[in-house]
């Protein structure tokens, strides 16, 4: 292992004990289940950030494989009833293998033409989701709870284990990705953002890298869509519609798409505001809308991507001044 | 020693903060004295394009809490109502609902969500086993399904099997009277309107078995132009009109058809038409109009219905909407249950609501009764009329017996597995 993943593992394994420490220094039910939002839609937009940020291509149909992973966990817990975690396994390879089809007709299109073409598949899937009526139940969705068996003396169905189960789910989910975009794929990923003909003339696949890509961000989405159909017990057409997609779009920009964890940053920003808004304002969208401006006008760039910058250009003007020599007899 | 304004600053600022801290250490008192009062949460959809029925839910339900808090509250127990927008996502419902329980210390839920996120906290009201009440939901499996069943949740709402079998008994007399024999529809393309319409289809053809369906039209929800379903039901040339459009989209439906004169060529049956939201927002509201009752302060045609729409108007200025009626029911439940319990507590409200008959102006005989075996609501008045263009709209409906109903929905039970 090198250094950096060791850091990485260090981190991540730091990041999962301060949330295991959590409940412990507050029974506050609300901070558990906003914890277990913010794994679901972390994952989903740090996953949507493997393709816009790192690999160029803006999807406006990630929401698909969101839905696709809340959709197939559920139905094979209704009617299998089998260990939560294959069914976990079992739903990251349905939703890897949507990906894969889907990845195979998209990522050869560029810019707005990609955007467009995801975004109708992910409305074919929707309306899928809504004619199906007896797998899917249609425009009701998935009603009658999800089974969470326990399985190694973990049970879901108890909000504190949901919440352990989810922030480990979260913390593995961001190192794998951090883990893929710091390998040799993930700056192959980029050469092929910043300039796919040079990357192809150095004997890149460029095809490959993008479908590769499109297949594991596909899957880690589906991955936040387990984690929050567990939180609602069920499984919605919402959560394949346009609109969800437009949320993870909105974190990305929110937090920023430079920097790995921007969209987790994102994530909490929104939910936050979302939380904190549509407690105390009847016109929340109002509200919302104007802080979106603020970031997009004002900051020109996620939060995160800012406060980096903000502190490297401190870093660079601090060693660019020379530090004041004290002359013995002076005062000042 | 002369006393510097500093120290007369010092001074300010110790009784300020030993006034501060006297707060401080009060607040948990005065917390707990007012924490008497049994919270209430209502998840509901306040904006968006149904925020309308959102708003009247609050509205109506607002105004009974105060009536009932007038009258001692829930066992003596002030109601205070907490009501949180939802923006109809599922994933909203839930979370919001899980909220009003586990942060805002509500004790009760009134669920004024539409039907899928009427599924959704119903998941919630089975994870945290708060007495939920649904108020706004129609979907009738939420109630009838026994898989869904849960001790603590409750269903104050019309349902669309008990819509379909008064709209079936009553279009059939029309057919009988008339001779409409060719039919059409044209509902909207979800689980709603498909189950709605072949529910009603099913109980036309069984009291009138002429009737035929020459054209079917399934609009999209939402949709802003009916031309193309307008015209393929112009074509097929039938005698009468089903649609269980709803709200806006009933209301272009209404004043785009009106251009191509469609009313005037068939009848027209539209199950959710008298509703004041729909019936003040048609332009040119074509007279004899075929509808079920949503609300409508004429039916019951009772002195107390009349009262409560007027009360209503009054106090905000609108008509009360479907939603309206609902709502206000589900505190006035609350209201008898607490009432017979002597208790505020969840468990023992959800004992006694099980069988509650209350009195009510939205009964069809002046009563309404939280049905025992399924949780729901039943009694409540269900007629179908015709139109006028202006007030009082809908002046004759009629009124079809529960006992049919109750038959009916029976049958409908033991086809689909439910009993």
């Amino acid at each position: 292992m090198t250094r950096p993943a060791l850091r990485d593992a260090a981190l991540a394994l730091a990041g999962f004990l301060v949330l295991a420490i959590l409940p412990l220094i507050t029974s506050s039910s609300a901070l558990i289940d906003f914890v277990i939002r913010c794994a679901a839609l972390g994952l989903f937009a740090t996953s949507l950030n493997l393709l816009v940020g790192y690999g160029g291509m803006v999807s406006f149909g990630h929401g698909l494989f969101f839905g696709m992973g809340a959709y197939s966990f559920g139905i094979l817990m209704q009617r299998t009833g089998m260990p939560i975690p294959l069914a976990v396994l079992l739903t990251l390879c349905i939703s890897a293998l949507v990906a894969l089809v889907v990845g195979a007709i998209c990522v050869r299109l560029k810019e707005i033409y990609f955007a467009f073409v995801t975004l109708a598949f992910q409305m074919l899937v929707h309306s899928m989701i809504i004619a199906w009526v007896p797998v899917t139940g249609g425009d009701q969705g998935l009603r009658g709870g999800i089974p969470r068996p326990a399985f190694l003396g973990i049970n879901l169905s108890d909000q504190k284990q949901l919440y352990l189960f989810s922030a480990a789910l979260l913390v593995l989910g961001l190192l794998a990705m951090r883990h893929i975009v710091s390998s040799p794929f993930g700056y192959a990923l980029r050469m092929v953002r910043d300039n796919a003909t040079r990357a192809g003339f150095l004997g890149i696949n460029v095809y490959r890298t993008r479908l590769t890509a499109f297949v594991l961000a596909g899957a880690f989405a589906s991955l936040g869509g387990v984690i929050m159909s567990l939180f609602v017990s069920g499984a919605y057409p919402e959560f394949a519609f346009w609109t969800m997609s437009g949320e993870a779009v909105f974190i990305v920009m929110l937090g920023g798409t430079a920097n790995f964890l921007g969209p987790l940053v994102g994530t909490g920003i929104l939910l936050l505001l979302n939380d904190f808004v549509t407690r105390t304002a009847e016109h929340h969208g109002l509200v919302l809308g104007s802080v979106i401006l603020l970031f997009a006008l004002g900051l020109r760039k996620g939060l995160l991507d800012f406060v980096m910058e903000w502190l490297a250009a401190r870093r660079t003007r601090d060693a660019a001044t020379p530090a004041p020599v004290a002359v013995k007899g002076t005062s000042t | 020693m002369t006393k510097t304004p500093s120290s007369q600053m010092n001074r300010r600022a110790v009784l300020a903060l030993t006034a501060g801290a006297a707060g401080v250490m009060a607040a948990p008192w005065v917390a707990r004295a007012q924490a008497k009062a049994v919270k209430v949460g209502m998840p509901t959809i306040l904006s968006g394009r149904v925020a309308q029925l959102g708003t009247s839910s609050r509205n109506a339900a607002q105004m009974e809490v105060e009536k009932a808090n007038a009258a001692g509250g829930l066992a003596g127990r002030a109601i205070e109502l907490v009501v949180r927008d939802t923006k109809g996502q599922p994933q909203e419902a839930a979370r919001v609902a899980r909220e009003l329980v586990n942060s805002d210390g509500c004790e009760i839920l009134i669920d004024a969500e539409a039907s899928t996120g009427a599924f959704a906290v119903h998941e919630v009201a089975r994870d945290l086993g708060v007495l939920c009440i649904h108020s706004n939901s129609e979907t009738s499996s939420l109630t009838a399904d026994p898989k869904l069943k849960l001790p603590n949740a409750f269903r104050c709402a019309r349902q669309g099997i008990h819509d379909s079998v008064a709209g079936g008994t009553y279009a059939a007399e029309i057919v009988n009277a008339k001779g409409l024999t060719r039919w059409a529809t044209c509902s909207p393309d979800y689980a709603y309107g498909r189950d709605t319409t072949a529910e009603f289809v099913m109980y036309l053809k069984r009291f009138a078995p002429k009737v035929e369906v020459v054209a079917e039209s399934w609009p999209k929800i939402f949709q802003p132009d009916y031309t193309e379903s307008i015209t393929k039901l112009l074509q097929a040339k039938p005698q009468a009109l089903y649609s269980c459009l709803w709200g806006g989209d009933l209301t272009s439906f209404i004043d785009q058809a009106g251009i191509y004169a469609l009313f005037a060529q068939m009848q027209f049956f539209a199950v959710n038409m008298a509703d004041y939201t729909a019936l003040t927002t048609v332009k040119n509201l074509p007279p004899g109009i075929h509808s079920g009752n949503r609300y409508i302060k004429t039916f019951p045609a009772t002195p107390q219905n009349a009262a409560w729409g007027d009360a209503y108007r009054a106090k905000y200025g609108e008509y009360p909407t479907n939603w309206a009626w609902q709502n206000a029911l589900a505190v006035n439940f609350l209201a008898g249950a607490a009432k017979k319990a002597n208790s505020a507590d969840g468990k023992k409200l959800a004992e006694v609501l099980r069988g509650l008959t209350i009195e009510s102006p939205f009964g069809a005989d002046g009563k309404v009764t939280m049905r025992a075996d399924d949780q729901t609501l039943v009694d409540y008045a269900v007629g179908w009329g015709t139109t006028i263009a202006k007030e009082p709209y809908v002046p004759e409906m009629k009124s079809v017996a529960w006992q049919r109903i109750f038959e009916l929905e029976a049958e409908w039970k033991k086809d689909k597995g439910f009993v």
